[in-house]
């Protein structure tokens, strides 16, 4: 009658009755799908920035009072003296999130190795490194030298912080998670694979705030110095 | 009642269980579908409010328009689809998770449905089987709301002497018709066939993620009223792909489009992580990939695509309503913005999508072929390949969608010919049903007349869109009536009439009852008739030059309109009849026997109505699904010459 295949000393289900290591093995699929998903969304950030940074359409990719080696081709005059946002903020706060991951790893380690404490260390420094991290990207999004109506550059970066608070927040939620759960005893030595699996999940949400960094920093002034022009129609 | 040593039997294993808080379910008890409605009004009517009070007056959009109908429907918006969701219960199951506080045996039991009788259709049910059963109703209602509104669209070109709505309101309701069938035809086999049906024909007791499936249909329920209430704010103005920039100067209703697709493609991507996990991971033993049904192949390959494609249309209606709303300019080009940004990421969904609707439905049928021809599935492994190559072939084609708009004109012609390449794997398909077929014996009933019905529609879809893939015949055609009925053809010819016949052939499992087969026999064949009058007509409507979404045109093309009116008034009557038929059988059918078909695939071997856990013992799997009429090797008596394809001796089988 039974399910499974069970050794005494193998935690089971409360709910299904099955092995944890069944329940391990199907999580971690579930893990590598939603991965898989947030990819595409992320994908389809970074695809819309470089786009938009490759076009230039009407010279209006860069904030109208960013300084150019070009010259300015923007068809409407400029507005204000938005300009680009600094380098470092996106470099600050994948450095925070790389911080958090290291924590977290640190603590799945841990708790592998049977060192619940270590476990409950990591778990909570990186819910505090994360919680940090969002406020340092509310910090950066409230401080930009743009508005989100100063051009396609200003959009695009606004979109690409937008992506990271939603991937903070996801984090805080799921690391509280982790923190209680492990100070209860649920994530332990033989039951850790939700503070593996939240590992994993931290590197793909580095990897994302990294390719936002890489994009904001490298591909800031756009090479299409000869883009084509909308919207000024004139009546001969 | 609280204790942490209690022991539950869990399938036949004792496990130890953590302590129980109240009665099992906890707050779920006293949540459902009446509170989630009392949580949505009330979250949206006070989000609705606040923001009206916070909008500065004279605030004015990107292009001039007042700011505050914006602000103010979209805060209702959000404001329903949270509130509905808390009153539903849908944050309950997360913050239990983040509390560190465990499910008992009995929380999931009670989760699951167990003993609520019908009201755990009204609830935020975890069983599979009802998640299924909730989906086929949500999938009534939206593909009649979207049939309602093709029937005022037909009748609107059909009285070419006069006008019925004024153009604005035509707009809307073309727009809105297009996406409510497409999201109708997304689901109609992954949401009920897919979720009721597959994990019991892998072997399973539930879905990998049971509160995930749960989440699912009810983030369907929340999205279909945005869509709806959006033809109460101006309607969706440019179609179903909404294209830019149109879109950020239509009117509020656009708004209702977002937050649908926003929320629907949220749906379908837990849909698609539950189903693909369920099926990589919860494979009965002895389920090798060989011995897997076809159906399974297809859903997760309409998985594997929805999972991947639809974030990029998820965040194309981000993007469209962060110009809007807060004033970005991703696709306003006198800011820098490109409308072909939103018509790429628009595509990368909007073509994968067509098979998302088509390869479960193929694989519905090619389910149901062996069954009634009493043989092997033909080539098992082509039609595997086909699946694979369509999956493969799916993410490249996009583009041929914007041949006429001007993007990048130089990779039109790879496009063309991975379009067209595409069709070789759709084409295997169909070759593996008429394979199945050839020289078998058939046991004709409402599920093959289906197989029929789309085959043939299938034959005139798959060949008119090779003409519209090919660059120089879609110059002309473009636009016109003519990729109308083309798409019609594979959407609804191909997809609707597969989906029928899926119903047709689940409906015993499904309902416990035998469907009507007279009432819907006439049902499927009055809405086929319908079906060739209306769209074979309008294939001659888009040959005369006759443009799409256009309400006032020449009188050259009133007499194939008058026709095609006509012939969708039959669909409407055939479908009436059909659903009729689903309905009254539902109540009073027949009662209907675990197998009534004879079929060797697991969920047949299930008892009807199908138990909560599915099987009390785990099955193993020991032969392929198909094996009709092919010798067993364990009989020894058998003729070791009989071959598989021999009509008499499978027809004596």
């Amino acid at each position: 009658m039974s399910t499974a295949q069970t050794t005494p000393d193998q935690p089971l289900s409360p709910t299904t009755g099955e092995p944890m290591t069944t329940i391990a093995r199907r999580s971690k699929a579930g893990l590598w799908t939603l991965i898989v998903m947030d990819v595409s969304g992320t994908l389809a950030l970074i695809i819309s920035y470089t786009y938009l940074w490759s076009l230039n359409v009407n010279g209006g990719w860069a904030p109208p009072g960013a300084s150019l080696s070009y010259s300015q081709t923007n068809a409407v005059p400029a507005k204000s003296s938005a300009t680009f946002a600094a380098d470092w903020p996106f470099w600050a706060i994948f450095g925070i999130v790389v911080l958090a991951t290291l924590a977290m790893w640190f603590g799945y380690r841990e708790g592998k190795k049977g060192n619940q404490s270590g476990l409950i260390v990591g778990s909570a420094a990186a819910l505090l490194i994360s919680i940090a991290g969002l406020v340092a990207q509310w910090i950066q999004i409230s401080t930009f030298p743009f508005g989100a109506g100063n051009g396609a550059y200003a959009s695009a970066v606004l979109l690409l912080c937008a992506s990271n608070i939603f991937h903070f927040l996801m984090l805080i939620f799921l690391l509280t998670g982790v923190f209680n759960r492990a100070r209860k005893g649920l994530i332990s030595k033989a039951v850790y694979f939700q503070a593996q699996l939240m590992s994993y999940w931290m590197v793909w949400i580095c990897i994302a705030i990294l390719l936002g960094a890489l994009c904001t920093t490298f591909l800031q002034t756009s090479p299409n110095t000869d883009p084509a022009i909308f919207g000024t129609f004139k009546q001969e | 009642m609280s204790s942490t040593t209690a022991t539950s039997n869990v399938f036949g294993s004792h496990v130890p269980q953590p302590a129980q808080h109240g009665q099992p379910g906890g707050i779920m008890r006293r949540l459902n579908f009446v509170t989630g409605l009392i949580g949505g009004v009330v979250l949206a009517t006070v989000a609705g409010v606040v923001t009206n009070i916070l909008t500065p007056s004279g605030a004015s959009t990107a292009t001039f328009a007042p700011a505050a109908p914006d602000y103010v429907y979209l805060a209702v918006l959000l404001g329903w689809v949270i509130g509905f969701m808390a009153g539903m219960g849908a944050f309950v199951g997360p913050i239990r998770w983040m509390l560190g506080r465990e499910l008992t045996h009995a929380d999931a039991e009670y989760l699951a449905g167990k003993d609520l009788g019908w009201r755990r259709y009204w609830k935020f049910t975890t069983d599979h089987k009802v998640v299924g059963v909730q989906y086929l109703i949500m999938v009534m209602i939206i593909l009649g709301f979207g049939g309602l509104l093709a029937m005022l669209i037909r009748t609107e070109l059909g009285v070419t002497w006069a006008e019925v709505f004024s153009p604005s309101f035509y707009n809307s309701i073309i727009g809105t018709h297009g996406i409510a069938m497409i999201i109708g035809m997304i689901i109609v086999v992954m949401g009920p066939i897919a979720n009721f049906i597959v994990p019991i024909m892998i072997g399973a007791r539930d879905m990998a993620f049971p509160r995930l499936n749960a989440l699912s249909i009810w983030l369907l329920v929340a999205a279909t009223p945005c869509l709806i209430s959006s033809l109460f704010q101006g309607g969706v103005q440019d179609g179903w792909s909404v294209y830019q920039p149109l879109a950020s100067q239509g009117p509020p209703g656009m708004l209702g489009y977002q937050m649908t697709i926003i929320v629907f493609a949220f749906s379908t991507g837990v849909a698609s992580v539950n189903l693909m996990v369920t099926i990589l991971t919860m494979r009965a033993k002895g389920m090798t990939w060989s011995r897997t049904p076809i159906l399974v192949y297809g859903v997760f390959a309409a998985a594997l695509m929805g999972l991947y494609a639809f974030p990029f249309y998820q965040y194309s209606q981000i993007l469209a309503m962060s110009d809007r709303i807060f004033n970005t300019s991703f696709f306003d080009p006198l800011e820098g913005g490109s409308v072909w940004l939103y018509e790429n990421l628009f595509w990368l969904l909007g073509h994968p999508e067509v098979y998302v609707i088509i390869i479960p439905s193929a694989a519905v049928l090619m389910e149901i072929l062996p069954v009634f021809y009493r043989k092997p599935l033909f080539s098992f492994n082509f039609a595997v390949a086909g699946i694979v190559g369509v999956v493969a072939l799916s993410g490249l084609v996009w583009a041929h969608h914007m041949y006429m708009t001007g993007w990048a004109p130089a990779v039109n012609y790879p496009f063309m010919l991975s379009t067209e390449m595409i069709s070789i794997p759709v084409g295997f398909l169909v070759l593996v049903a008429i394979g199945t077929m050839w020289r078998g014996v058939v046991w004709t009933r409402l599920p093959v007349m289906a197989i029929y019905a789309v085959i043939f529609n299938k034959m005139i879809g798959g060949v008119t869109g090779i003409y519209l893939s090919d660059v120089p015949v879609d110059q002309y055609m473009h636009g016109s009536m003519f990729v109308v009925a083309h798409f019609h053809y594979m959407l609804m010819g191909a997809g609707l009439f597969g989906a029928m016949g899926g119903v047709a052939f689940y409906f015993p499992k499904m309902t416990g009852r035998m469907l009507d087969e007279r009432a819907g026999s006439i049902g499927l064949w009055t809405a086929f008739i319908g079906f060739q009058i209306t769209f074979g007509s309008m294939f001659v409507a888009g040959l005369q030059g006759q443009p799409r979404r256009v309400l006032q045109f020449d009188s050259l093309f009133n007499i194939s309109n008058w026709i095609s009116t006509i012939g969708a008034y039959v669909i409407g009557i055939g479908m009436l009849i059909f659903l009729g038929a689903i309905i009254s059988s539902w109540m009073y059918g027949e009662k209907a026997s675990s197998n009534p078909w004879g079929s060797k695939s697991l969920e047949w071997q299930t008892p009807t109505p199908v138990p909560l856990e599915n099987f009390e013992v785990l099955p193993v799997v020991t032969e392929r699904p198909y094996d009709y009429g092919v010798p067993d090797p364990y009989e020894k008596d058998m003729d070791a010459r009989d071959g598989d394809l021999d009509t008499e001796k499978v027809g004596s089988r």
